[in-house]
């Protein structure tokens, strides 16, 4: 064949798009279990290898031989714990990561997808993804110290150890309602009497505030029940509108919700002193910390039907050929607290420092109120005592992973104007 | 008759003849070898991504389980497709947003390109007073985080729709503000147009530095008046600066997320940026990809139409070897009035939101503006656990400053390596303006700028974790977020380095060639010197955006090389109103710092005939 310039342009693009292909073309699916897997978590006594006995102490000082854990985080809280936890583990690094929930998911995947593995301990929410996306999948292992099995309520421990439980509830002015709790219903929100008067933050962007309106959506038949128990009458769906849980969110949003970008600005603008139609704020129960730092007048609405804490969890578990499997299981149970901490113990602010600090290790950022260890034998923090007599339900990460683009999509929709 | 015929036969492609023939001919035409080298490098850095966003959003992902349960992972899917343009969701989702991300680009592009071309001519024609300090200021807004300005503006007009305490006209007036004042596109508008008016206000006073005034001067003798030779003759000249400015300020609002967020949320004003961020957040990146993919065939169609405009007129060039003369107007009566309003101006896109950042970091509580509750806790204090979970003080922050340090790196770094790219990139389009080359590498270089942030870093993350023949695994390493940096940025520079370019005319370099100077010495004593002024301002700019950048290389960075801005994140995500404050306001006087000191040495080393920039 007689090669003319055309011919070779023709090769040299040819083979240049063919290189762009491949260097494209490196997409992974579903992951099995590899043998070398396999062998990491025989080692480690991880997976289907987890023994009912450990040797705690051959754990911490194979942890201090390995001398570091990388740790992949939604919450940036976690950079308070760095010189406790240097000092109670001298020779073990505490390389933290402070990603926000969306990026510690995206980097645990596109790392362990090129070939990568670098983090030890992942640590987010986002119940569907955590637990089908990255649990499901081999991209993390659930680890639950064997010290605290007891004392961690199954529910908290399987299938994936939750760090903290957290919840979104609603908040009113008790300026603008001296006389208490505005609502006892959480249909009376879409009454026109609240109007525009109803702020929430925005599930488009908030996790945590998605997993709160999810609680809601996935139990469509005691939102119904509960819509009957306050009008006398059956819910009338809207159309196209799959069920009672969807038609609150439906409602809500005819009622002209305001949408707040962040929680901790929708709790303030709900709770400045002084004003006389406040507006009643749908976020995140540990804002209510900000009474104290900014003068809020911000009180819970404890008695709520049908529900009145929409609980969402935020897990913790050791990535898949952890380079520091070791060290990630000392810092998972430095995350749960003090073995000895108990019901009775004395905690006393400021929480991160001197013996409270040792007592709660991991836990000591996060003891706020609205917050809760997966621990039975914690004391609840203080001014978060209201949580036990709140009725509440969890989100279920089943309805997150099935439901929550539809649930998206839906408030997308009805959103739009 | 056989001599005949050899003579008009072709040589063969291999033939010696024909391959010495064509090594003399890439000799004489460097342009060639410079095009075809950087259309390899950004072909690897940025097509290999494009091509990967097109294939992940026409693949079946695992989010998509939910909307097909029967789906099988990886295998193609026009899911995404059908649900950006042909379903219900479609409305909500692309249509509607998409309109009002129209209206915004061209309103602000329209405020910002009158806006910022005013203050170009005010600049650098006229006499107006305070010229070298306003010229410097100008650019400041542009300096400052896009949110601070919507923040700024919440501040001022907020009202009842978002409860708490009213803005700062209610106060004072006691009139309540309407909802179309304080949210929505009037102020996201607004408060871009001053952001964003810097593209074209740096890219025109760039160009309008080096319009020779004799070419205006001849117009007026031929009998030409004062707004016919503008027509006529300036504007004429200004088109390539004026296309780029055109084109970067109405893409970049196209992709802008903060303002958007903040002022549009509160009366559901979506734009397609946050349908973007939304999808991402969701992890659902089938519909961010092809969202952002119709971002990417806008900003192209939008780049076509501007060099099919400035391709069709040639004659733009005004450095030649010949004399240059630059007249001012007298501004006469206009003189002091128009100085005023630049104060005012400045005063209100400089001052104003720089002294809220300040107020704020002092705060004790934050939100209580009165004067007792001031403090420099914030900047000066050594860690007190009641006060902001311990966090020490600024200037006592070890975090904060290693950040710094980090950032600064990252910026000139960034800024370095992309003036030299932008400088070859516009190089080889210019000089082979027409050719095939030269079109493909102008828009492979212009690419990157509407690349989501977020998933450019996500894919680079596959591309550089093992080495890549003589290149080392650049994951985790510094080099990789300079990489990232200068790729994303490149639109800068490869604009800049082409509108600078295009006005330095070819004989330059042909004298010189003329005399037998080899190609680098031309390029160092010829062209770096005569498009420095606009290679400074591209330079600039990346300098700026690389220090505000956080998205692009949240995935890619280590916490040793942590960056002033994930400081700030941090700050922002733990509700610290102060640190964050400070540590934004401290970004900002050093980005103005820096600045204005790069601005100095060259005035200092007389780069070209540097005035506006």
């Amino acid at each position: 064949m007689n090669i003319t310039r055309k011919t070779f342009m023709r090769m040299v693009g040819g083979t240049a798009t063919a290189a762009l292909l491949a260097a494209t073309a490196s997409f992974t699916s579903a992951q099995e279990i590899s043998p070398e897997l396999d062998a990491w978590l025989q080692e480690n006594a991880l997976g289907q290898y987890t023994a009912a006995e450990e040797n705690w102490d051959e754990i911490v000082a194979r942890a201090t031989e390995e001398g570091e854990v990388v740790v992949y985080s939604s919450s940036g809280r976690i950079a308070k714990l760095v010189d406790h936890f240097q000092a109670l583990y001298p020779g073990i690094t505490l390389t933290l990561f402070d990603l926000g929930s969306v990026k510690t998911i995206e980097k645990t995947v596109r790392e362990q997808d090129a070939g990568i593995f670098a983090v030890d301990v992942v640590t987010t929410g986002n119940s569907g993804q955590v637990i089908y996306e990255l649990l499901g999948n081999n991209r993390i292992f659930n680890y639950v110290p064997g010290q605290f099995i007891d004392r961690i309520p199954e529910e908290n421990r399987d299938p994936l150890l939750i760090r903290v439980n957290e919840a979104i509830v609603f908040f009113y002015n008790t300026d603008a309602n001296p006389e208490g709790p505005p609502i006892s219903n959480v249909w009376e929100l879409t009454e026109e009497r609240f109007r525009g008067r109803v702020g929430i933050k925005d599930p488009m962007g908030s996790g945590s505030s998605l997993m709160g309106l999810a609680v809601l959506v996935q139990q469509p038949e005691e939102m119904a029940a509960a819509y009957q128990r306050l009008t006398g009458e059956e819910l009338v769906l809207g159309e196209g509108v799959p069920d009672a849980g969807y038609e609150f969110v439906r409602r809500l949003l005819a009622n002209d919700v305001v949408i707040f970008k962040s929680g901790s600005k929708l709790a303030d603008a709900a709770g400045a002193a002084g004003q006389d139609d406040a507006l009643i704020a749908m976020t995140n129960m540990t804002y209510i910390s900000r009474n104290d730092d900014k003068g809020n007048v911000n009180a819970f609405i404890t008695d709520l039907d049908p529900v009145a804490r929409m609980v969402y969890p935020t897990y913790m578990a050791i990535g898949a050929n952890a380079p520091n499997p070791n060290a990630a299981k000392v810092f998972i149970a430095y995350l749960l607290g003090n073995p000895d901490l108990n019901l009775d113990t004395e905690l006393t602010k400021p929480y991160t420092e001197g013996e409270s600090f040792d007592m709660l290790q991991g836990l000591a950022p996060y003891h706020d109120p609205g917050s809760v260890s997966p621990r039975s034998d914690v004391p609840l923090p203080a001014g978060g005592e209201v949580w036990d007599e709140m009725k509440g339900w969890n989100v279920s990460a089943e309805f997150m992973w099935e439901q929550g683009p539809a649930l998206r999509d839906f408030w997308l929709i009805h959103s739009s104007q | 008759m056989t001599i005949t015929l050899e003579r008009h036969k072709k040589p063969p492609f291999w033939s010696a003849r024909n391959l010495s023939y064509q090594a003399y001919r890439l000799k004489n035409r460097p342009e060639i070898i410079i095009g075809v080298l950087s259309l390899g490098f950004l072909g690897f850095v940025v097509l290999v991504p494009l091509f990967q966003i097109i294939r992940e959003a026409l693949t079946f992902q695992r989010y998509d389980l939910a909307y097909q349960r029967d789906g099988v992972i990886g295998s193609l899917t026009l899911l995404h497709l059908d649900r950006v343009f042909n379903q219900p969701i479609s409305q909500a989702l692309f249509y509607k947003p998409l309109m009002n991300s129209l209206k915004i680009g061209f309103a602000v592009t329209l405020i910002a390109v009158i806006v910022g071309s005013s203050l170009a001519w005010l600049m650098v024609r006229t006499n107006i007073y305070f010229k070298g300090t306003f010229g410097a200021m100008l650019v400041f807004p542009y300096m400052m985080p896009s949110w601070v300005g919507a923040l700024a503006w919440l501040t001022l007009f907020k009202n009842d729709r978002i409860g708490g305490s009213g803005g700062m006209l209610t106060y004072i007036t006691g009139v309540e503000v309407p909802d179309w004042v304080a949210y929505g596109f009037l102020p996201i508008t607004f408060t871009l147009a001053m952001h964003y008016y810097a593209y074209a206000y740096l890219l025109i006073s760039g160009a309008l530095a080096t319009v020779d005034s004799e070419l205006e001067e001849a117009g007026a003798t031929c009998g030409m008046g004062k707004w016919k030779r503008i027509r006529m003759i300036t504007i004429p000249l200004l088109l390539p600066a004026l296309g780029s400015a055109v084109v970067l300020t109405f893409i970049r609002i196209l992709g802008t997320f903060g303002t958007p967020a903040l002022l549009g949320l509160p009366v559901r004003f979506f734009t397609f940026s946050t349908q973007i961020y939304a999808s991402i957040n969701a992890r659902n990146q089938g519909d961010a990809y092809v969202l952002a993919l119709v971002l990417i065939f806008l900003a192209i169609t939008f780049i076509w139409i501007n060099s099919r405009i400035i391709g069709v007129r040639k004659s733009y060039v005004t450095m030649t070897g010949k004399g240059f003369r630059k007249r001012e107007s007298d501004l006469g009566l206009w003189r002091w009035p128009l100085t005023l309003l630049i104060i005012v101006f400045l005063l209100i896109t400089v001052l104003l939101p720089m002294v809220l950042l300040l107020w704020e970091s002092m705060t004790l509580i934050p939100g209580n503006y009165s004067f007792s509750n001031l403090t420099t806790y914030f900047w000066a204090g050594k860690g007190n656990v009641a006060l902001a979970y311990g966090e020490p003080g600024v200037i006592y922050n070890k975090g904060i400053l290693d950040a710094l340090g980090n950032s600064i790196k990252l910026g000139f770094a960034a800024a370095l390596f992309n003036g030299a790219l932008g400088l070859l990139v516009g190089y080889a389009v210019v000089r082979g303006r027409g050719a095939r080359l030269a079109r493909w590498l102008e828009g492979i270089a212009f690419a990157p700028y509407i690349f989501p942030s977020i998933a450019l870093g996500a894919i680079y993350i596959g591309m550089f974790s093992t080495n890549i023949g003589p290149i080392p695994a650049l994951y985790g390493t510094f080099s990789i977020l300079v990489l990232i940096t200068v790729i994303k940025n490149l639109p800068f520079t490869s604009r800049t380095g082409i509108a600078a370019m295009l006005q330095i005319h070819q004989s330059l370099e042909e004298t010189a060639r003329v005399q037998g100077i080899g190609w680098f010495r031309r390029m160092f004593r010829i062209i770096v010197p005569l498009s420095m002024s606009g290679l400074v301002a591209g330079m600039l700019l990346t300098f700026i955006t690389a220090m505000r950048e956080l998205s692009l290389i949240i995935l890619l960075i280590s916490p040793g090389n942590m960056v002033l801005t994930g400081v700030i994140f941090g700050y922002q995500e733990q509700d610290m109103a102060q640190h964050s404050a400070a540590v934004t306001l401290m970004l900002v006087v050093i980005i103005i710092t820096i600045s204005v000191i790069v601005r100095l040495m060259s005035r200092r080393v007389g780069v070209g005939r540097l005035s506006a920039v």
